[in-house]
């Protein structure tokens, strides 16, 4: 079953092509990657697919809905996270709010709600102090459990759920920018993951990691795939990370899709070889 | 919380309302006018820091709410009387002229208002960002001023509203003062306030997490709209006189002084920086009169005090980027930790 599809989309920048008619179409439970050489625009179909940018021409389609155009937050409303190139963490916030955050969206609670669950314990703590037996109506209505308490619990539980699934809950009342950067990018997939997706979107998961972390993040992915029942969709330039968890793969070069297939078939493909290696001179 | 907490916040809030009430019975009229206008500027101070500092949008339209709330309030609570003296030049328009509301219910009127005047200028201001916004909601500021000063049968136009009733006490300002203080402290922890800082900390970011930038701006700027109008309420009913000039924009540079001082981002900040300076702005008007110092004399300088304030804030910018707190809370654990790793510190001082 086809989850994610994109119909030849296109995105000019004033008169420079960033991608052109990009076809694409995912699988649900497949990991799928795109590659290709610095500029080849993958970033660009990201931003497409997630609703930063509006595609110039073509249709977008997810979980059989039409989504061309609709804003970023909607579609992560409608099940699709993504984590960025250059990490983007709520960067003064503790590791527990990057991930508590991810759930606000989730959150049914109107404002006004919100606001009095959490007045509500300060006016309790005084009849805490002295303790009364009696259940008068003001006891009842301090020390019942408004809706909006009943969720952020939930959410804190949630949250705590997921940064022990990546090994952070040791440190969840640090400052996201106090984390190494291994860690900065696990803490950008579990916030990812805390919008609780059906595709999840990397940009580029491996960047600056060293060979174990690499080899780490690849069982990780994977392990998360199972889980969370995920479809995942990954821009990487680690081949060996490719190679080693995509099903397929689709190659971009100046923005034109140059070459699509398993791992197998894209090691001996030559128009690949060409746009990564160039044109051998005396062929 | 923990039980001794719990005790001193009741502690503490038993001895502000004792303070109020010996203030109330034993200070000076301008002692109580000073302490007056530091709860106003505390509220004032905390509605600006939601937009500014917890929200990141660089909003300059506070002296533009404070105006709606002030006159509101203030057209709310005038006896007939004083409004048909008031209006001389021509007479206020029809249903004005004869209500007269509570203070309180006027108070929460001008916020009302003043929220959705935020409302209105939030739905083309707040696509803008950063500086952009800053100019922007500078101007509307500026153009509900010139609707004030032009609208003759509403606010009086220049001349203003006089024999506004003294309404405001030390007890409403101070109430207000908590209310808004402990409203503002639970939206911040709520998931809501999370969502604001969020948006502070990265757009992009915050939008991929499925947060709606747009209707939590607004949200944002609506409630500190809504503040910003109560403390314009109750800065014109402490006055008893309004006029269009005095919502200038040199009043929303004075709120975002003491945020800025105190820490953009920090509810304790606003708060100590508020009395800090607006008791500060009162300590030093000697500045502004003839100094004589005995040998030599200064002529005196209007104005010259804020230069003091200039001084500081430059000190505050170049040396404590984040102002006197940061983003830090005042909470009685660190109070106490504080005084214990110092005593502690002293010991091993001695030992060694």
């Amino acid at each position: 079953m086809t989850i994610l599809k994109t119909d030849e989309i296109t995105m000019k920048f004033g008169g420079l092509t960033a991608v052109k008619e990009f076809n694409l179409g995912i699988n649900k439970g497949e990991i799928v990657a795109l590659i290709g050489p610095n500029g080849a625009g993958k970033t660009t179909a990201f931003n497409m697919i997630t609703g930063v940018y509006r595609p110039t021409e073509g249709k977008i389609k997810f979980d059989g809905e039409d989504i061309t155009g609709i804003k970023p937050h909607d579609i992560t409303k409608g099940g699709m996270a993504r984590t960025f190139q250059n990490i983007r963490l709520f960067k003064d916030l503790s590791v527990l709010d990057n991930v508590f955050i991810a759930n606000h969206l989730h959150l049914k609670s109107n404002i006004a709600e919100a606001t009095w669950g959490k007045i509500q314990p300060i006016l309790a703590s005084p009849l805490s102090v002295f303790k009364s037996e009696k259940s008068s109506f003001l006891n009842k209505l301090l020390s019942r459990e408004t809706n909006y308490q009943r969720e952020e619990r939930e959410v804190n539980e949630r949250a705590h759920m997921l940064l022990e699934k990546v090994g952070l809950v040791d440190l969840k009342d640090e400052k996201a920018s106090s984390l190494s950067y291994g860690l900065q990018r696990k803490l950008e997939i579990a916030r990812a993951l805390a919008t609780n997706p059906k595709v999840l979107l990397l940009d580029e998961p491996a960047a600056g990691m060293n060979p174990k972390e690499t080899n780490d993040l690849t069982e990780f992915i994977r392990e998360i795939r199972e889980d969370f029942d995920l479809t995942i969709f990954l821009i990487e330039h680690h081949m060996q990370v490719v190679m080693d968890i995509s099903d397929r793969i689709y190659v971009l070069d100046h923005g034109e899709t140059i070459a699509e297939g398993d791992p197998y078939d894209i090691q001996n493909n030559d128009r690949v070889i060409q746009a990564y290696l160039g044109v051998a001179e005396d062929a | 919380m923990k039980k001794r907490n719990v005790i001193l916040n009741i502690f503490s809030v038993i001895i502000l309302l004792l303070f109020i009430w010996y203030a109330d019975k034993n200070f000076d009229s301008y002692k109580i006018r000073v302490l007056n206008l530091c709860a106003i500027y505390v509220i004032l101070g905390l509605s600006m820091n939601l937009i500014n500092g917890f929200t990141g949008l660089f909003s300059l339209g506070h002296a533009g709410f404070m105006a709606v709330g002030a006159y509101t309030t203030a057209l709310l609570t005038m006896s007939p009387a004083a409004k048909a003296q008031t209006f001389f030049l021509e007479p206020i328009i029809s249903p004005l002229d004869k209500i007269t509301l509570p203070f309180f219910i006027a108070l929460i009127m001008g916020g009302i208002l003043s929220g959705l005047v935020a409302f209105l200028i939030g739905a083309p201001t707040l696509r803008l960002k950063g500086d952009y916004l800053a100019i922007a909601t500078l101007g509307f500021s500026e153009i509900i001023r010139i609707i004030f000063t032009n609208t003759q049968t509403i606010t009086n136009g220049p001349l203003g509203l006089k024999s506004i009733p003294n309404s405001t006490n030390l007890w409403w300002s101070y109430g207000m003062m908590l209310f808004t203080l402990a409203f503002i402290i639970a939206l911040i922890k709520s998931s809501y306030g999370k969502a604001f800082k969020a948006i502070r900390e990265d757009e992009i970011a915050a939008e991929s997490m499925g947060i709606n930038l747009f209707k939590h701006k607004s949200m944002a700027f609506v409630i500190g709209a809504f503040f910003a109008g109560i403390g314009g309420g109750l800065l014109g009913n402490l006055l008893g006189a309004i006029n269009p000039n005095m919502f200038r924009s040199i009043l929303t540079f004075n709120v975002l002084l003491i945020i800025v001082l105190g820490g953009m981002g920090s509810i304790t900040g606003t708060v100590l920086s508020a009395f800090v300076v607006t008791a500060g702005l009162e300590y030093l008007r000697f500045l502004d009169e003839t100094i004589n110092l005995g040998f030599i004399k200064i002529p005196g300088v209007a104005g010259l005090r804020m230069v003091v304030f200039s001084a500081l804030l430059m000190i505050v910018v170049i040396f404590f980027r984040n102002g006197l707190m940061g983003n830090n809370e005042f909470d009685w654990d660190k109070f106490f930790n504080f005084f214990q790793r110092k005593s502690l510190r002293k010991k091993e001082a001695q030992e060694s």
